[in-house]
């Protein structure tokens, strides 16, 4: 995948960008109580939340009924998708950049030039002047 | 509302509804049934031209078997709430399987064809039973694919 990392404020919260990630996962449209179970939220958030992507473009609704049960699918539309990797391309950045620094953090820096006391070391922020 | 980029663990949750949606893409015991059955028809054709009178056409047998494939389908669309794109062997996750499934479908038919042919009818039922079996593993396979992708994201990060 080579989206271009951008963040997107519209599915910047935390909800709108599960129901966005469970969309972009690979199926071609979803039906609400799979999404609604996948992302762990309830009826009401994922009507609020799904009718604030559709407005936006992002999301595709189709409404029909199975007998008496009204049935909703949702699809990403590719404004949507192209969005939703993006934000997800940065998000995975972030990250990185996160882990990068917990790592330098955990792994102690040896001194530079000091080969006679190889063992000896500076905290990260110390070593990095 | 939480804020995504201020919750390390944002892509992990993202993971794991991911995970939970996948584990949906199990199909019901009639969807694997009704599978094993049509392969066994398309697989009992090469019979028909032993045993069927001669000028009786075989393709109502296909029409149908398409019919209830389709109904197969929509009903496992139904029964998981998750409706898949049409893939071809372009879709390189799932070519392996595809092909497997078309390199058995080609080999038990021929195979069949010719052990009919040599009145070997015993053998040509038990390459065209191990064919159900082959092609029903081969289902299998391609829903692990499925769920596989499902769970990384289908190429979405």
């Amino acid at each position: 995948m080579t989206a271009k990392a951008k963040p997107d404020p519209l599915i910047h919260p935390i909800t709108r960008l599960s129901i966005c990630g469970l969309l972009a996962a690979g199926a071609d449209w979803v039906e609400f109580a799979a999404l609604r179970d996948a992302a762990g939220i309830s009826d009401s958030v994922l009507s609020k939340q799904s009718r604030v992507l559709e407005d936006a473009g992002y999301v595709e609704v189709r409404k029909g009924a199975v007998g008496r049960r009204p049935r909703t699918w949702f699809r990403l539309t590719a404004a949507g998708r192209e969005a939703v990797q993006g934000h997800l391309a940065w998000l995975s950045q972030l990250e990185e950049a996160v882990s990068a620094s917990t790592g330098d953090a955990q792994q102690p820096r040896p001194l530079p030039g000091d080969r006679d006391q190889p063992r000896r070391v500076l905290p990260p922020l110390l070593g990095s002047s | 509302m939480r804020d995504a980029a201020r919750d390390p663990a944002t892509l992990e949750l993202l993971r794991v509804q991911r995970s939970r949606l996948a584990d949906r893409m199990r199909p019901p015991w009639w969807y694997l049934a009704g599978v094993a059955i049509l392969w066994a028809l398309v697989f009992a054709c090469p019979f028909s031209s032993r045993y069927l009178p001669q000028g009786v056409p075989t393709w109502p047998i296909f029409v149908a078997a398409a019919a209830v494939a389709g109904l197969l389908q929509w009903g496992l669309t139904r029964a998981t709430g998750i409706k898949l794109p049409f893939r071809n062997l372009r879709y390189r996750p799932g070519r392996p399987v595809g092909i497997a499934i078309l390199v058995v479908f080609l080999a038990a038919s021929e195979t069949e064809f010719l052990l009919i042919r040599r009145d070997l009818i015993v053998a040509a039922i038990v390459v065209a039973a191990l064919a159900v079996v082959a092609e029903m593993a081969c289902l299998q396979a391609a829903l692990r694919v499925t769920r596989r992708e499902l769970r990384g994201g289908g190429g979405a990060a």
